[in-house]
């Protein structure tokens, strides 16, 4: 990447080291690239967080209210993407889902699903949780709903635990990828599964409640 | 380059005047500075008043008075004096919010945008209305500077939606002001908290003023201050308190299709009602002739479930930072209506501690605003405070069904972006339409609808084989613009997103271009208005003297005296500011020989005294 002002090298950097300028951001930059980090699922939280305030105080646009056009472009360019890799790296379950498209599989298109063959046992859990809930949607049941939120955010917990653990080998070991990818994957489907649930009881909370 | 701390110029060749803070108020606009290093309020209306009340008159000869003398315009001319005008910024005619009780005048048939029946001219929209609040402000903090203002803070509500901050944005445009930022309330009146105390630690700000709820928490660190969540109601205020009283009393008063001047009137009653609540225990409330005695508990009643409404939004908002009431540092209050004792009470209750209030809660939004100004046009404080901000509601797409998808969730830090991808669903289809909403929840009918657009010029491709990315950007002013690009021919498409219930690019330009035409016709009106005050000032003199100095006229003074006083004040009802002049003048000639009677009396009689006592 060459500085747009002074045509030096920026090696990627959020400034141009020969001359201070704030340069483009480098195309097919990741998320752990905006903190110089190596791509993993275990992050420093704190540091990650520190990094952030730095990086905020220099990049962001009301540092350049009083800048030309194309500065006060790069600084909003830049400040984006610094927003989106600190909201999805400071979430687990995020920093999760991201690390898998970072392995070819996306989560969040729509046909998702259908391609990832979720497992015969998964559906059959998603329908049981399923009537369970409308039921007590249906009766107003609010406590009930309630118990069913604590149990499935326990299971949650333990999907994400084993996306985790997927992903922690993915980047030790080499030979097995397509199979950790596969077990990842089907962990990660139940976590967006679960978390969907506790939306919509927390909603049903919501209505409750007014 | 000035040294004393407030003349922002830092190009020699584009000098920028001063920047200001605007708090662009339901009830009341201020308008606030940074001056030798402290934000201060500028005064603005009569009486050296900082507060401006947001209510402007539209007068018969097109003239436009904004503040306390258009407020007491409101019962003679309810329709020509529009009041609370940011309830229905970016909303359509047909919002509820829009209905509510009130005592303006709309046009019919108006279409996405409200806009209101005035005489002297044309209809205006509230994006009108507000520019002229705006203008008034600049104006007046000009004449206060004896220099330019042309950079603005703005402060939106935290709960606006896309569409209400662009016609914020507009309405600056057209009062002429660079709009720098568009601040959010509670971040603004943390700001102001924040750099006075140099305090560390997770706040809540409790904002409740004429039209609008808003609870933030935020976080400050270093310097740095993070909105972690926002949420509010942005059609509940204090203006509500004061209907729920008016309701009754036209309820008692009999009175079900009552007249604009009446609820004019009734409301005005209804505002003092409320206020004066704040330290009597109950208040006789007097209108149309009607006297209805209110006590300090029946209003709490009939209040209690718009309160109670706010404590919900709160809990939501703490839940969102992934906070419990137990963990804040403290508690912010802004806004007029949180000096109601039940409010405060309220807060009180939901926090579990005493709230902070030691910033007049009217002026902590104006002065933060003018920190944010000072620290966006003012290179040596570049590096002092940050503010980070979020984006209020999620933001997403129509997909099948009716169903809202959301892109952008509520609570992310702005500036943010997401993209999504299209593809074609039939053999050589060029174009696809695009749906954009904002709100919470998941049915289409439920949610904001912001803007639909068609993208089209898409190469004709094998239905599934065109790709078009389709790019949402919110800046840090929280405003969205949409960029799309085919991804295997990389024709990209800009669009142009403007929100479904405000103005098209090409309005504002017209009305930029008329209040630039207007301009010439502005001056003359302010003349006229000069003048017409100092023959009221004159006369005054006038009708003074004559009462008091009766034996000093002459034979045929009084006759010629009341007769130039009868023209000027005959030629002051009228339009010409250079006849009133000249009247103002002949009366002086008139007045002299008498007025010279008077002084040399006076004189005689200092002279007198003395010539006793020391000669």
């Amino acid at each position: 990447m060459k500085c747009w002002n002074c045509e030096k090298e920026t090696g990627g950097r959020p400034f141009c080291p020969a001359c201070g300028k704030i340069s483009a951001r480098p195309p097919g930059a990741t998320h752990f690239d905006v903190f110089a980090m190596r791509p993993g699922y275990d992050v420093d939280i704190p540091s990650l967080e520190r990094q952030f305030r730095e990086l905020s105080l220099k990049l962001h646009p009301d540092r350049f209210a009083q800048a030309d056009a194309r500065e006060r472009r790069l600084s909003l360019e830049q400040t984006t993407a610094l927003n989106e890799a600190y909201r999805t790296l400071k979430d687990p379950s995020r920093r999760a889902f991201y690390l898998l498209k970072l392995h070819g599989v996306d989560l969040d298109r729509e046909d998702a699903g259908t391609q990832q063959e979720m497992p015969q046992e998964f559906l059959e859990e998603v329908i049981e949780l399923r009537e369970e809930l409308e039921g007590a949607m249906h009766t107003k049941d609010l406590t009930r709903a309630q118990a069913m939120a604590v149990d499935v955010t326990a299971r949650q917990r333990e999907a994400l635990h084993e996306a985790a653990d997927a992903l922690r080998a993915l980047h030790l070991e080499d030979h097995r990828e397509e199979e950790l990818v596969k077990k990842a994957s089907h962990a990660l489907g139940r976590v967006r599964y679960f978390t969907r649930f506790l939306e919509q009881v927390e909603e049903f909370e919501e209505e409750a409640v007014v | 380059m000035s040294n004393n701390g407030y003349l922002q110029i830092h190009d020699p060749l584009k000098p920028k005047g001063y920047a200001v803070g605007i708090d662009l108020g339901t009830t009341n606009s201020l308008v606030a500075s940074v001056i030798q290093g402290k934000p201060r309020c500028l005064p603005v209306d009569e009486g050296d008043a900082m507060l401006l009340p947001s209510v402007v008159n539209y007068a018969k000869d097109g003239g436009v008075v904004v503040g306390a003398r258009a407020r007491r315009l409101a019962a003679e001319h309810p329709t020509d004096t529009i009041s609370s005008v940011k309830r229905f910024m970016g909303r359509s005619p047909d919002d509820p919010e829009t209905r509510k009780l009130g005592h303006h005048k709309f046009s019919e048939g108006a279409g996405r945008v409200v806009r209101f029946e005035v005489s002297g001219g044309q209809p205006v929209t509230p994006i009108e209305v507000s520019g002229e609040i705006l203008r008034a402000l600049k104006r007046r903090a000009e004449s206060h500077f004896a220099g330019k203002v042309e950079q603005a803070v703005i402060t939106v509500p935290a709960y606006f939606d896309d569409a209400q901050r662009q016609a914020t944005k507009d309405a600056g445009r057209l009062a002429g002001l660079e709009v720098l930022r568009l601040l959010n309330e509670p971040t603004a009146a943390a700001l102001a908290y924040g750099l006075d105390k140099g305090s560390q630690g997770t706040f809540a700000v409790y904002d409740l003023g004429g039209g609008t709820f808003d609870i933030s928490i935020l976080k400050l660190v270093d310097g740095i201050f993070e909105v972690k969540s926002t949420g509010g109601d942005s059609a509940l205020g204090g203006d509500d308190f004061d209907r729920a009283i008016a309701q009754r009393v036209l309820q008692a008063m009999g009175q079900g299709s009552p007249s604009p001047s009446l609820v004019a009137e009734v409301l005005a009653a209804a505002r003092k009602t409320k206020e004066a609540l704040t330290d009597a225990p109950e208040v006789e409330l007097m209108a149309g002739g009607h006297r209805q005695l209110i006590r300090r508990e029946d209003f709490e009643a009939w209040i209690q479930p718009l309160v109670q409404k706010t404590g919900i939004v709160c809990r939501r908002a703490m839940k969102d930072a992934g906070v419990t009431a137990a963990e804040l540092d403290g508690v912010i209050l802004v806004g007029g209506a949180t000096r109601v004792p039940a409010v405060r009470c309220f807060v009180a209750e939901v926090f579990g501690r005493e709230p902070l209030g030691d910033i007049d809660p009217d002026q902590v939004v104006a002065l933060g605003a003018a920190v944010q100004a000072d620290l966006l046009t003012n290179v040596n404080r570049q590096d002092e405070v940050l503010l980070l901000d979020v984006i209020p509601l999620s933001l997403g797409l129509e997909t099948m069904g009716g169903i809202v998808e959301k892109l952008i969730p509520r609570n992310s830090t702005i500036p943010i972006a997401a993209a999504q991808v299209f593809t074609t669903f039939k053999d050589g289809q060029t174009g696809l339409d695009v749906h954009v909403l904002q709100g919470e929840r998941e049915a289409v009918e439920d949610c904001r609808s912001l803007a639909r657009f068609r993208l089209s010029g898409i190469p004709p491709m094998a239905a599934g084989m065109a790709r078009v990315e389709v790019r949402f950007q919110v800046d840090a002013d929280g405003i969205l613009s949409v960029a799309a690009k085919e991804q295997s021919t990389g024709i990209t498409q800009a669009i142009t997103v403007k929100p479904s219930h405000g103005l098209t690019d090409e309005e504002v330009e017209r009305m930029l271009l008329d209040s630039i035409d207007h301009a010439e016709e502005d001056i003359q009106l302010r003349q006229l208005r000069e003048q017409r005050v100092e023959a009221e000032r004159v006369l005054a003199d006038a009708t003074k003297q004559l009462g008091e100095h009766g034996d000093l006229l002459q034979d045929g003074d009084q006759a010629a005296i009341e007769a130039a006083m009868a023209q000027v004040r005959e030629l002051a009802k009228g339009e010409d500011s250079h006849a009133i002049k000249e009247a103002i003048h002949a009366l002086d000639e008139v007045s002299r020989p008498f007025v010279e009677r008077v002084m040399d009396q006076a004189i005689r009689k200092v002279v007198a005294g003395h010539s006793v006592e020391e000669y």
